[in-house]
């Protein structure tokens, strides 16, 4: 997930230790925060489509601060989700921030509880990916600078977000061509997420299983159920190849399959 | 279902905490701890699944939550051609943008 939103890519890593601190920091945010930009446009103009004011979309992007969550309340409200589905699925979605929070937790050691709090609360993909980078490269980063480019990329998205909802007043939008846009970037994101054939074959049951649950629940709440399932499912196979010592995350076959027309090696 | 402003805030507001919560527990009590393993690993497959029950939803079922195949028959064919860009440019930007525009001229001028 660390680079859906946009590539970036940190063109200073050793700071001019002239520059006072915002200003590096800022540099160093800079290259997310403009790739936060055409995203968070796309994200208020869908946000207005699903009948967010200027002043819900403005504090949507300041909480919860997340391309992909607010892409899905948006796709979920113009399907007409009940709002506890929507709030459901959303912490489903966002449940993979845990990864991100714990594998961040030991640069935060000693830090007090409201530092960590702030921290959290502005805490996404791809500031994440930014500061993991800067933490484990550079020795004079501090918990103080995360949390200051944080809130630089928080300040660009929520502005191109306002901006947005702004835009979306402005011109008319046809909705079931906007939400094809969801779609694609839901399947840029499979795509994205497909690293061996494990995970084709899990997103296959997940396929199926959502249909299952769609039709006899006649409700979005079939999605919960599907993800929770298949996504089990693929924990528990992936965990018994690995005992069974058969690797499965080795590079895609297929994408070799594709990039070598000649044929692929032997791998295991 | 039409929602008020009120409405909005609260599900703005309840965003927020199930937003917030996976960020907060695992910074707050892992700054001394491991994670565990089992739960890493679970979580690997939670976005792959989440998108492809999204994607389904959206190709293959109904207003009226029926299955079907030709329903959206032009976003099914720019699908194809979203999976094929995105694989072989690994750009979203180009992904999303060809899929919009041929899932717009698909529906105005063939199907």
């Amino acid at each position: 997930m660390k680079s859906l939103f946009g590539g970036f890519q940190l063109t200073k890593m050793v700071a001019d230790p002239k520059i006072p601190a915002w200003r590096r920091n800022f540099q160093i945010s800079f290259p997310l925060d403009i790739s936060y930009i055409p995203i968070g446009l796309a994200s208020g103009i869908l946000l207005h489509a699903a009948g967010f004011n200027f002043f819900n979309t403005l504090l949507l992007s300041i909480l919860v601060f997340s391309g992909g969550a607010q892409f899905l309340i948006a796709s979920m409200l113009t399907i007409n989700s009940p709002l506890l589905t929507i709030v459901l699925m959303l912490f489903f979605l966002e449940l993979r921030y845990a990864l991100l929070g714990s594998s961040l937790s030991k640069y935060l050691h000693g830090q007090s509880t409201l530092f960590t709090f702030l921290f959290a609360v502005s805490m996404n993909d791809e500031n994440y990916a930014v500061n993991y980078l800067k933490f484990s490269t550079d020795k004079k980063f501090t918990p103080r600078y995360a949390l200051q480019i944080e809130h630089w990329s928080l300040f660009f998205w929520a502005m191109s977000n306002v901006v947005g909802s702004l835009l979306g007043t402005a011109i008319h939008i046809d909705l079931t061509v906007v939400h094809f846009a969801l779609t694609a970037l839901f399947l840029f994101m499979i795509v994205m997420q497909v690293k061996n054939f494990l995970k084709i074959f899990i997103a296959l049951l997940a396929a199926g299983l959502a249909i299952f649950f769609l039709v006899i629940t006649k409700s979005t709440l079939g999605l919960v159920c599907s993800t929770l399932l298949a996504s089990f499912v693929g924990f528990l196979i992936d965990n018994y190849l690995r005992r069974r010592r058969i690797k499965t995350h080795h590079k895609s076959r297929l994408i070799k399959m594709f990039k070598n027309p000649a044929g692929t090696p032997k791998e295991d | 279902m039409e929602w008020n402003g009120m409405q909005y805030f609260l599900l703005v507001i309840l965003c927020f905490f199930v937003a917030l919560l996976p960020r907060f527990i695992p910074l707050y009590i892992f700054r001394a701890r491991k994670i565990p393993k089992w739960f890493n690993e679970w979580m690997e497959f939670v976005p792959i699944c989440l998108f492809t029950s999204l994607v389904v939803k959206d190709l293959f079922i109904t207003k009226t939550y029926d299955f079907t195949l030709q329903g959206h028959f032009p976003e099914l064919i720019s699908s194809i051609v979203v999976i094929a860009i995105a694989f072989w440019t690994r750009s979203m930007a180009l992904s999303v943008i060809i899929g919009l525009g041929l899932a717009f001229l698909l529906s105005m001028f063939v199907f």
